[in-house]
């Protein structure tokens, strides 16, 4: 479905990205790892439009779409939910919503949204009214989420979704992420926490200063992890953890 | 009765200079561009106005609302031409813009029409003074509060209760993100610039009304209290803007009533020495906004 | 290879800039004299004075990258001491009739007072500018237009000072082709050790990112306290020339249409540069010159039947937006030219994605 070859792209002086090449298929759930610095966001906002490559492709379902603006490529069928939830803390939750579906937007197709997003996310349905600054994190992150499948994304790109949670929030974002699966929506997924990542995903990338240092399964990666840590230098669980 | 009639001038006032800065800041918000040609825009309304009265047969409600609507076509028109293609530049290039743009607008009055001011002959009952509450005061005064109400209405519906509104004020808060949601950039920025345009023609009535005149530098003093409106309500709400207009025009009023005849010419520079020593305490303003600092890039 | 020798290919190795850019001028300024009619003189001095005017502009705008509005308003207190008092007391009492008696009787030489118009635009600066530098971008722009005002109505309305609206005349003619020259190339050293000098870096720095100066110990509100009142000094400095060389003056040169020229030159010219501001006012003095000749065409022919005002503010913004879209940097693009000329336009390719994203 979503196909990138040779991705260049830098912030100024700054290079983020040298030629990075991957792909995500119907129906996967592909995570993008890496540690700080690695790249992965800046893919991310490659992908989204949000920046602009210096040089590459990024093809959706056969078509180009490097260089467009943002609100064109949403159009087009990508949906990010940005790192730091980014949500309008100003703004109802109604209204967050709302404007998730500015695309998508028709009366009873809109109310059935809503309805489904109730019943994924019960705690939105309370805070309805609310306005979206007095929502706790994981509140935020779940109506970043479900404001981003407002508009009936093909694919769904989440930038550190469990970035800043609690441990009990961790694991429900994870199993949100799981489900959403489940339900047939594409995922392209950046996160740090690798190894819950590595847990529910059908294939991975790992990233190093902007290159793509590995491509496959979770359990090929599992198994170079020796090499990986050597590499890396770690070896106890926890620094492998903080290594990828 | 001093007074009743204070009171309703100085609300008078206040709703002017509350619609002369809401429509500086609906711009601010969202671009983060304090715009100095906000000032030519009610100047274009004024020549609209005169043009519109002197040489043709056009009755006053529809002549006020070509006005209106030549004032936002030309900010739509400046936004277009001139604040788009730089809105990527730095801040400071943004400013310049804005300053290159009222300087232009402002010589193309000189050029295309004179340096002299030209009569605008509004319907008499405009001035017509009228007694309310055991005060006399000018119907234009009752006029302006009427229109600030009804435009202030207006505008809270739009903000909260449309997808434009509800994403124009997304937008303030973080541009980057309510383009993810789908929001054309321009659709965002072009309606803000028109909004603007708008109050700027609304605002011209009444302030040609006043001065039964217009020249090409009558947009300075509006834009001057823009300024100084908004930045002591806060430059980061829209509700600031108004409390700013409102405070602005009691402080005016009031330093008028109280100043000494010998010290009058030194007003305006009074009042903005009280402004800047009021920034000193409280630089954000009376109102805490939630609009962030980011720029649309 | 002789020592003199060397010692040139010195100066043009460290100093190239500066040599590249004041023996043009230098070259310029003996050709006008030998060569050209008193009108290009003329001009050609007043283009030395502006150029004063907006190297002072460029110390602190350029480097700072905050647009400064109030500069015009420096000028004009320079430009007003110094007429004060250079203008003979029998002078004064016919021209200013409301003058206080005091200022009446001071009469200084014109070079001490000259100097001390520039200290007295650095003293008033000085307070000012202490709560504004503090203000944060779209507060402190709307503030420093706002001091402008203030500058304005005081000397519009302090007739016992200044002559109200009114005209100030009978200044005393002292700036020549060569004294205006030397003030331009000493201000023309003096923007350039600045902008190289440690305040200069750390100014920039705060311009080009001032969280990233924050950190590393950048005192960005000093900093940009201390360029402030340096170029209202210059600023000031470059007043009383200009004042003895347009000899009268009311105060409308000190506002909106004369600081939006000096802006100008600056930004088409490029902001982020001593060669920017240089080649700006070169261009601008030129074609505003140009533009001026045919305004007054205009006027006399008969196409209009009336007076053409507004023609080179017109044609000025125009273009400025133009550059703005198009070369944001200027047309010297935010960079100082260099010797040898080729290896300069290398070393500032490498660094122009982050010069000119802010030094427009």
């Amino acid at each position: 479905m979503l196909k990138v070859i040779d991705l260049h792209a830098s912030y100024g002086a700054i290079t983020a990205l040298r030629g990075v090449s991957l792909e995500v298929r119907q129906g996967e759930l592909v995570a993008l790892l890496g540690v700080n610095g690695a790249g992965k966001s800046t893919a991310l906002k490659s992908i989204s439009g949000v920046l602009r490559p210096i040089q590459g492709s990024i093809r959706l379902l056969d078509e180009e779409i490097a260089n467009k603006k943002p609100e064109v490529i949403l159009r087009k069928g990508i949906s990010l939910v940005p790192e730091g939830r980014e949500i309008f803390t100003g703004l109802t939750v109604e209204e967050n919503l709302r404007l998730g579906a500015y695309t998508s937007y028709e009366r009873t197709r809109y109310q059935n949204d809503l309805e489904e997003v109730f019943t994924l996310f019960p705690i939105l349905k309370e805070r309805f009214r609310q306005a979206g600054g007095l929502l706790s994190g994981g509140e935020q992150q779940q109506l970043a989420i479900a404001r981003a499948l407002m508009s009936h994304p093909k694919l769904l790109m989440l930038d550190e979704p469990s970035l800043g949670l609690s441990p009990t929030l961790v694991d429900q974002i994870f199993e949100l992420i799981h489900s959403l699966r489940e339900r047939g929506i594409t995922i392209l997924l950046v996160e740090q926490n690798a190894e819950r990542a590595l847990e529910i995903v059908d294939r991975v990338y790992l990233l190093k200063t902007g290159s793509l240092e590995f491509s496959g399964t979770p359990e090929e990666l599992k198994s170079k992890l020796d090499i990986a840590t050597v590499y890396f230098g770690g070896a106890s669980d926890a620094e492998r953890e903080v290594s990828l | 009765m001093i007074g009743a009639e204070f009171i309703i001038n100085t609300i008078s006032l206040g709703s002017l200079y509350a619609l002369v800065s809401l429509g500086l800041v609906f711009v601010y918000g969202i671009l983060k561009l304090v715009n100095f040609a906000y000032g030519e825009y009610v100047m274009v309304a004024g020549y609209a106005l005169y043009v519109l009265t002197a040489f043709t047969p056009v009755p006053w409600y529809l002549t006020m609302t070509l006005a209106v609507g030549f004032a936002a076509l030309i900010s739509y028109v400046t936004e277009l031409v001139a604040f788009r293609p730089v809105r990527t530049k730095s801040l400071t290039a943004m400013l310049v813009t804005s300053f290159a743009v009222s300087v232009f607008l402002q010589n193309a009055a000189l050029l295309l029409v004179s340096p002299r001011a030209r009569a605008v002959r509004l319907p008499s009952w405009f001035n017509r003074t009228i007694t309310v509450f055991d005060a006399t005061v000018p119907l234009r005064n009752i006029l302006i509060i009427v229109t600030a109400a009804v435009l202030l209405v207006g505008l809270t519906l739009l903000m909260k209760y449309t997808v434009l509104g509800i994403a124009m004020r997304a937008a303030a808060d973080k541009f980057t993100t309510t383009r993810l949601m789908g929001v054309p950039a321009n659709l965002v920025i072009s309606a803000a610039f028109i909004i603007s345009g708008t109050l700027a023609g609304v605002v011209s009535i009444f302030w040609v009304g006043r001065s039964a005149a217009v020249d090409p530098v009558i947009g300075m003093a509006p834009l001057l209290i823009a300024f100084i409106a908004t930045v002591i309500g806060g430059m980061h709400s829209l509700t600031g803007a108004v409390v700013g207009g409102f405070v602005y025009g009691l402080l005016f009023n009031t330093l008028s009533i109280m100043l000494p005849a010998s010290v009058i010419s030194y007003r305006d520079a009074i009042m903005f020495v009280i402004v800047i020593v009021f920034l000193l305490f409280r630089p954000e303003g009376i109102v805490r906004g939630s609009y962030t600092e980011e720029r649309v890039g | 290879m002789s020592t003199g020798m060397r010692k040139v290919s010195d100066v043009l190795k460290h100093r190239s800039t500066l040599v590249l850019l004041s023996v043009p001028i230098l070259l310029g300024a003996v050709g006008v004299h030998f060569f050209a009619s008193s009108l290009v003189v003329s001009l050609y001095t007043y283009f030395c004075v502006n150029l004063i005017l907006v190297l002072a502009l460029q110390m602190f705008m350029g480097n700072s990258g905050i647009l400064n509005l109030t500069h015009v308003g420096w000028v004009g207190i320079g430009a007003y001491v110094s007429s004060i008092l250079s203008v003979p007391p029998a002078v004064k009492s016919m021209g200013v009739p409301n003058m206080y008696p005091a200022l009446v009787e001071l009469s200084l030489p014109i070079v001490p007072a000259i100097f001390i118009g520039g200290v007295v635009a650095a003293a008033i600066a000085a307070i000012i500018a202490w709560p504004l530098m503090r203000l944060s971008n779209a507060v402190g722009v709307i503030t420093l237009f706002a001091t402008l005002i203030v500058m304005h109505v005081v000397m519009t309305q302090w007739d016992n000072v200044t002559n109200g609206p009114r005209t100030f005349f009978g200044v005393p003619f002292f700036t020549t082709l060569w004294i205006a020259l030397a003030g331009a190339l000493v201000t023309l050293a003096a923007a350039h050790y600045f902008r190289e000098s440690s305040l200069g870096l750390r100014l920039r720095a705060s311009r080009d990112d001032r969280f990233a100066a924050y950190a590393m110990g950048v005192n960005v509100v000093q900093t940009r306290y201390f360029t402030f009142v340096l170029s209202a000094f210059v600023a000031g400095i470059g007043g009383g020339l200009w004042a003895h060389y347009i000899t009268s003056f009311s105060p409308k040169a000190f506002y909106i249409v004369e600081i939006f020229m000096l802006l100008t030159m600056l930004v088409i010219g490029g902001a982020g540069s001593v060669s920017g501001a240089v080649a700006g006012t070169a261009i601008v003095t030129v074609l505003r010159e140009v533009l001026r000749q045919v305004e007054n065409t205009l006027s006399l022919s008969d196409m209009f039947n009336r007076d053409v005002y507004g023609l080179t503010e017109l044609s000025m913004a125009v273009l400025m937006v133009i550059i703005l879209i198009w070369r944001p940097g200027g047309v010297v693009g935010g960079r100082e030219v260099a010797w040898p000329l080729l290896r300069a336009r290398r070393r500032a390719s490498e660094v122009a994605s982050a010069d000119v994203a802010s030094d427009e």
